[in-house]
């Protein structure tokens, strides 16, 4: 083999230029980080560690000055350090650890104290909070062997280890390997003789271009990017109801294809908002931290919940970015990791200042269709007078119909403006509320942001004195607005409708004085959830549990009329109370409130704009005020309400544009407060802490990051120690079934350091310097002569390694669920090429959901949906798809950084009797009989799922157990009919299709049809 | 080519050699099994659910939790407060409320008053509300804990928190954490199950999850009807012979797979559609009353494929599967949440549960189950003193959720019989003697089964998790026998 260390593009070796800098891992003769670091954490720094609470005479031996400052310690003295005087006492009242508490010390462990001591005491920082440095490519014996810098790395290792490494795979194993690896999905048998049968030297680097090429790569690599994401198209806990998420998957799968690079990757998704003129992909990018749960239970405290989804996105930023496991510091200063308490609620802070709406994308087809719809409307509504009946009387018919219009036109118009009343816009000199954010817009109306509970209360202070008439009544008008949940007019989004609200009380004050509210009167009013009516003088009743709302009329205006007992002068200030209270938060998002003097003011479901036109004289009117009248008489005459039905239904269809659910940075005027929670609780609040990244990491960098945006560029900037080499141990993990890192998501001081760290560092810089591409990464790691050996395993080498630890083997291990059902739909060539777009229902058995709350009904997709990728398929957190959970499949509740991979006999019941399977094992029944002989039957439906040709008497197998089923069929021991298509119908040779059945069946179930190997 | 059956033949020699050697528990090395596997994902041996030497000798070897979600009314069935009807009608000392959020209510609404009459019963002379005739008669196999409290106060949390330890879904359920930590008695169905009944579940699938234990040990719902486990039926067409024929083509290339690539996982396998064939009779076996006398059924109310009969059904289902070696069998309950008209819905709900929960009782006494089967029921909070009533949800006389004090009972292996433990106030609001922690029953569960809760470890994300948190909780002394 040649040395192929030259690769294309971005992986030039750099060693040469680079500095040889040893990584601080690589030479730990001291034995600080092997041997010191993890003594001290687990015998001492339970009380003299970075936890200030637990300390114990305010001693602390995880930092070298304090150590030496106490006296603890004296470099190169053992016999005057305090440290271990202590450690070999006898004294039971001196010796330390204190006998009580089980955790004395070895007679090793206590010379090892010593010898570091007389070394000189040096501390080292833990190496993964040390940025990483391009190490020397080891020199190796077998040269031959090494295709890139990877295999020099490994081979250095076994060499040492006196391992030889394993031959290569064959090119069967390899393309089988290489095509689930990078695309998910296994070769047809014709791709795989293609590769095969390719003499060219480059074919395997050709492959590999193609496949790093496919579509189908992004679907691969998103769902593993989804389990870090914890993705689902539910919202989890109780109700666990659909959420619109899937904009974000697609951002993700699109972004791969690209290959994005990992730095803008991580930006766009952490604060893609942020961004100067951010596109609306960035902001679908964001809905990665929104992927959290939430609780739509009723009852529940909102912010509680809210709080919880924070702690979510601390740990899975930590788990991705940094490797670092920050749920201890939730509630207490780090043990061992440098993490305190107020670190992690700074680190939460950098996160914690968005808003989460949903986001509305622009979809040009759904555009189109509501513009089509809306033309229709127009032309309907211009047509409503032809409509309009006969009236009684002589002459032709049109002048009849017209002369009826306007008669009826003008007693309604006399009607309306004897009703008609005068109202002025009041606004406010002062606002006050429990929590939200109130905000006078331009046209006196009032809109809220930031947080709401489930008992709000506005209170509204007006200033009466500038005004020359009594105030009689107000009107409270609520208002649709884009920016508020469903279009408002309410800020429910939980539990209730989205956009409704519920005002519970209306209470007001002149000055000190109550004054009482009389009358109240609606345009419309409609609870949701619960028997109650929404009455107008609910409000009035002094009953929190009875109010008013407009379910129903999300994104439409309404409004409230509230008379006085007595007319108010125009002295001093009014002050209202406006009180929303209900077992779910639902105050109202935008509203408007008009005072006037008329006595018998009533709620009028007269547009508010055409109010002041119709106090008016016509005579007055211009044209087109003359014209918004008629119109508006033509919509609500109960003449023409058969004639507007079309339009009605028209409305009906209108469609909702699709909206992402996305995080929007506050305004500067309204930054969430942030505080240390005591013992990480909800309800222990303490003081307020800044926005900051966890002091160990601050000295690395000359600009701390204060705000999200800053902090994702500090992840993936060379301050950040972590980010690269996480995400090149990911990599490597999908690949090699371990990662350089066992614990994929722990890079902490209490981790197992990495089986080949100068390896983990070189592709952390390679990665880096090559601009953060994925795709290179990936290929760098398939092009290695380390992936392509073959995995089988002597039983010498398996006691030796167990885990493939040293790499002496290619992988060899059972593949992800979604990979385990996209085997068997491209081996029955039933699987879609549709990609993006709503998640779809493969089928599976009803009882999976019906248990779940609410008893979900889950409608088998129609068509080609049937089939898709397994990544499209609904992910219901509280009743994920069965065929995946079994195997391991994630339920998007947590951030999964590697998934176990359980071997069960519940998986050998949904490969050998779901349905689901069935029908794909009879599809690839199907397909063997395009060949002539029985021998080339079994030889395809094996290959179809095994890739590779059968060998030894593995044809025979299949053939003795194939003419055993087929004599029990046709002797009628088994109904041949059951085992087909029940929509075939009869045909011929039942007995011997059914028998092929049977054995795509049992080829399915074989390991090796859900092994990567 | 090297053999490796002999790695599928070891693992049937040592589980015949736990099942049948009785070995003492004492004699078996505990540190591999129980202590920190970091690498358990990894080292699968061929039957990962084989039983496993616990911390000291159990007193129990199995769990049947009877769990009532919703939230029963202790008020109406164990906690007799009558005071609450002498002050019906006024609002709770606002000293008393110190702030307590509620998921419905405003804390100063008024006291209601017990809407059941009480007695006392047996030699212990616990006192039971009237409608609980049948546990009544059997009070002096169980010990009641009038003292549980927990920290959460809505449904969905709160059951998570007492099945997992955690209010996010995502932890391992109770019974994955047995089954993980001392496998199971049954080579031929799952060692934990989930038995439903009543309607919608809060806390869902996340309630029987293994979460970050390997998937093994998840909780596998059991249908009344219809394939009892997922897939456990053959497919259409396919008889035993058939299934059978099919296992044996798979295993010999399997085995022939083995031998070539030498992946112990391939073992595995095989072991593993072993068992899966061994459920597929054992399964309809499990689920087939036509065994049990009429007199049982009887005893219990059951009424195979009565849905109406479902939580009794379940009942005697769980005896069967204690006598098949399932070792922790969790049955669901829905139906208790009683924001309105809580006498109506307690009497409902009672006259669905008693007869069946004490003729459980009875029925693993008289065959000598109950000695070693722990009997846990309750469910995940209580109810308020105060009354709920709304108008917008049409609710009258109903109570809110109340996470300071409910009442639960523990019956069987390693509980002392006809005690009762802990006390509220007058008010029934707060506790007053002994509280008990829902952790501390977790805990007192995990004691009876011989595993010392604090070291019952996984490690996650670079922590050592375990089921009980990091809170110091303890075992219940006075329950255990």
């Amino acid at each position: 083999m040649t040395d192929t260390t030259s690769k294309p593009l971005l992986y030039v070796t750099l060693a040469l230029l680079g500095s040889f800098v040893q990584s601080s891992h690589a030479d730990e003769s001291v034995g600080y980080n092997r041997t010191i670091r993890p003594l001290l954490a687990a015998k001492c720094l339970a009380c003299h560690g970075p936890d200030e609470e637990e300390r114990k005479a305010d001693l602390r031996l995880d930092v070298r000055e304090s150590a030496i400052d106490s006296g603890a310690i004296v470099p190169n003295k053992p016999d005057e350090s305090e440290l271990l005087r202590r450690v070999l006492s006898t004294d039971p009242d001196e010796q330390m650890p204190p006998p009580d508490s089980g955790e004395t010390l070895t007679d090793e462990q206590r010379h090892q104290l010593r010898l570091w001591i007389r070394e000189g005491a040096k501390y080292e920082q833990h190496w993964a909070f040390v940025p990483p440095q391009r190490p020397a490519i080891p020199m190796v014996k077998e040269s031959s062997w090494v295709r890139n810098d990877i295999d020099r790395f490994v081979l250095a290792k076994l060499e040492a280890e006196k391992l030889a490494h394993s031959e290569e795979a064959d090119r069967y194993t390899l393309v089988r390997r290489v095509y689930l690896d990078l695309i998910g999905l296994p070769p047809t048998p014709e791709e795989a003789d293609a590769f095969v049968n390719d003499s060219d030297p480059q074919a395997y680097d050709k492959l590999v271009d193609q496949l790093l090429r496919s579509k189908h790569y992004g679907e691969r690599w998103a769902r593993l990017w989804l389990d870090l994401a914890r993705y689902s198209d539910t919202n989890g806990y109780e109700k666990d109801r659909p959420r619109t998420m899937w904009p974000y998957r697609d951002w993700v799968i699109k972004a791969l294809n690209d290959d994005m690079p990992f730095d803008q990757f991580t930006i766009e998704q952490l604060a893609g908002d942020m961004l100067p003129s951010a596109t609306n992909d960035q902001h679908v990018a964001t809905g990665f931290h929104r992927n959290t749960m939430l609780n739509e239970e009723g009852g529940i405290d909102p912010l509680e919940y809210r709080f919880y989804a924070m702690i979510d996105r601390v740990a899975t930023t930590g788990t991705v970015w940094m490797g670092l496991t920050t749920g201890c510091a939730q509630c207490h200063t780090h043990k061992y990791d440098p993490i305190t308490h107020t670190d992690y609620y700074s680190l939460l802070a950098l996160l914690n200042n968005a808003d989460e709406p949903d986001f509305p994308i622009a979809d040009p087809a759904i555009e189109q269709r509501r513009q089509e719809l809306e033309a229709e409307i127009t032309k309907l509504e211009a047509d409503l007078p032809q409509h309009f009946p006969v009236g009684e009387g002589d002459g032709p018919e049109e002048s009849l119909r017209k002369q009826n219009l306007d008669n009826e036109f003008a007693a309604w118009l006399t009607e309306q403006q004897a009703k008609a009343v005068h109202w002025s816009v009041l606004r406010p000199s002062e606002m006050q509320t429990n929590l939200p954010r109130l905000e006078i817009l331009a046209d006196g109306s009032i809109f809220s942001s930031g947080d709401i509970t489930k008992r709000d209360v506005f209170t509204l202070t007006f200033d009466l004195s500038s005004r020359e008439h009594l105030v009689t009544a107000l009107r409270l008008e609520v208002l649709p607005d884009d920016r508020l949940p469903a279009g408002g007019p309410g800020r429910c989004y939980y539990e209730g409708r989205k956009g409704d609200f519920f005002l519970s009380e209306v209470t007001a004050k002149q000055g000190v004085a109550k004054v009482d509210i009389t009358s109240a009167s609606n345009s419309y009013g409609k609870i949701s959830i619960g028997s109650g009516n929404a009455d107008a003088k609910n409000v009035l009743d002094g009953d929190g549990s009875t109010g008013w709302s407009t379910s129903g009329r999300e994104g439409h205006a309404s409004q409230l009329v509230l008379n006085f007992a007595k007319p108010l002068e125009p002295t001093g200030s009014l002050t209202i109370e406006l009180l929303f209270e209900r077992h779910f938060a639902a105050s109202l998002g935008r509203f408007r409130i008009s005072a006037t003097s008329n006595e018998s003011a009533q709620a009028s479901e007269l547009p508010v704009d055409l109010e002041p036109v119709l106090i008016r004289d016509e005579s007055s009117w211009n044209e087109q005020e003359a014209a918004a009248v008629h119109s508006h008489f033509l919509n609500v005459t109960p003449l023409l309400a058969e004639a507007r039905k079309p339009i009605d239904e028209l409305r009906n269809k209108l469609p909702e544009p699709t909206s992402a659910m996305v995080l929007l940075e506050r305004p500067a005027d309204n930054p969430r407060a942030t505080h240390r929670h005591h013992r990480g609780e909800y309800l222990s609040p303490r003081e307020l802490v800044d926005p900051a990244i966890p002091t160990v990491f601050a000295s690395l960098t000359d600009s701390p990051p204060k705000n999200r945006l800053e902090f994702a560029r500090w992840l993936v900037s060379d301050a950040n120690p972590l980010a690269a080499r996480v995400t090149v141990n990911r990599a490597w993990r999908a690949f090699f079934g371990n990662g350089l890192m066992r614990t994929s998501g722990d890079f902490g001081t209490q981790s197992d350091p990495p089986t080949h760290p100068e390896l983990l560092d070189w592709l952390a810089k390679e990665f880096v310097e090559g601009g953060w591409s994925l795709k290179e990464l990936h290929r760098s790691i398939v092009s290695s002569a380390t992936y392509r050996q073959s995995s089988v395993v002597s039983k010498a080498l398996l006691a030796r390694d167990p885990e493939n630890r040293l790499l002496a083997r290619g992988p060899r291990y059972r593949v992800d669920a979604e990979m385990v059902r996209d085997i068997m739909l491209k081996a029955s060539d039933r699987l879609s090429a549709k990609m993006f777009g709503p998640s779809v229902y493969p089928p599976q058995q009803a009882s999976v959901t019906e248990l779940s709350y609410g008893n979900m009904k889950w409608n088998v997709s129609p068509g080609e949906d049937r089939y898709r990728r397994s990544l499209y398929t609904f992910s219901k957190r509280t009743a994920p798809f069965a065929a995946y959970t079994v195997f391991d499949g994630p339920t998007g509740e947590n951030c999964v950084p590697r998934r176990n991979r359980s071997n069960t006999p519940l998986q050998a019941l949904t490969l050998l009797n779901d349905e689901m399977y069935l029908e794909l094992a009879r599809a690839v029944a199907e397909r063997r009989e395009r060949r002539t002989s029985k021998e080339e039957g079994a030889t395809e439906i094996f290959r179809r799922f095994l890739t590779r040709p059968p060998g030894g008497d593995e044809v025979a197998l299949l053939l003795e157990f194939q003419a055993t089923q087929q004599k029990r069929l046709e002797a009628g021991e088994l109904n041949a009919k059951m085992f087909l298509d029940p929509d075939a119908g009869e045909a011929e040779q039942m007995a011997e299709r059914a028998s092929w059945v049977m054995v795509a069946r049992a080829v399915m179930n074989l390991d090796e049809a859900i092994t990567k190997q | 080519m090297t053999h490796y059956h002999f790695d599928v033949r070891r693992s049937q020699t040592r589980r015949h050699f736990f099942q049948s050697c009785g070995v003492g528990v004492g004699k078996i090395a505990l540190a591999s099994l129980l202590a920190n596997e970091s690498h358990a994902a990894v080292d699968e041996s061929p039957n990962p659910t084989a039983p496993k030497p616990t911390h000291f000798p159990a007193k129990a070897k199995r769990v049947i939790y009877l769990f009532m979600a919703g939230a029963p009314s202790q008020l109406e069935l164990f906690d007799h407060k009558p005071k609450l009807t002498e002050l019906e009608g006024k609002p709770i000392p606002p000293e008393v409320i110190k702030g307590q959020r509620y998921a419905f209510i405003q804390p100063d609404a008024a006291v209601l008053g017990p809407r059941f009459k009480f007695a006392r019963h047996g030699q212990c002379g616990a006192e039971v509300s009237e409608v609980l005739p049948h546990l009544a008669k059997v009070v002096d196999d169980i010990a009641i804990v009038r003292s549980c409290h927990t920290d959460l106060f809505n449904h969905s949390p709160a059951q998570l928190f007492v099945n997992t330890g955690s209010g996010i879904p995502g932890r391992p359920s109770m019974g994955s954490w047995l089954s993980y930590g001392i496998g199971s008695e049954a080579n031929d169905l799952p060692s934990f199950v989930v038995l439903e009944s009543g309607g919608n579940l809060s806390g869902g699938a996340a309630m029987w999850s293994s979460g970050f234990l390997p998937g093994t040990h998840q909780g596998v719902p059991f249908r009344g009807q219809g394939d009892p486990i997922l897939h456990v039926s053959n497919p259409k067409g396919f008889d035993t012979q058939a299934q059978r024929d099919s296992l044996d083509l798979i295993r010999k290339m399997n085995e022939q797979r083995l031998d070539i690539v030498g992946d112990p996982e391939i073992a595995t396998r095989i072991n593993a559609y072993e068992m899966a064939f061994r459920m597929q009779s054992r399964a309809p076996e499990l689920m087939n009353f036509s065994q049990e006398t009429q007199e049982t059924l009887d005893l219990y109310g059951a009424k195979p494929g009565d849905g109406k009969a479902a939580f009794a059904n379940n009942c005697l289902l769980a005896r069967r599967m204690a006598e098949r070696g399932v070792r922790f069998i969790q049955v669901y309950h829905s139906g208790w949440d009683h924001h309105s008209n809580v006498e109506g819905g307690v009497r409902g709900q009672a006259k669905q549960t008693d007869q069946a929960c004490a003729a459980l009782l009875e029925d693993l006494k008289q065959r000598g189950l109950l000695d070693d089967t722990l009997v846990v029921w309750g469910g995940e909070f209580g109810r308020t003193p105060m009354v709920e009533a709304s108008a917008a949800l049409g609710r009258s006389k109903g109570r809110d959720h109340h996470p300071q004090a409910f009442t639960m009972w523990l019956a069987g292996g390693g509980i002392r019989p006809g005690i009762s433990v802990g006390a509220t106030d007058e008010l029934g609001f707060n506790v007053v003697d002994r509280p008990v922690h829902v952790t501390d029953v977790q805990a007192t569960i995990l004691h009876c089964l011989g595993i010392d809760h604090r070291k019952l470890t996984f490690r996650f994300r670079g922590l050592n998790f375990r089921l009980t948190g990091v809170e110091e909780h303890h075992p219940v002394s006075e329950l255990i026998a």
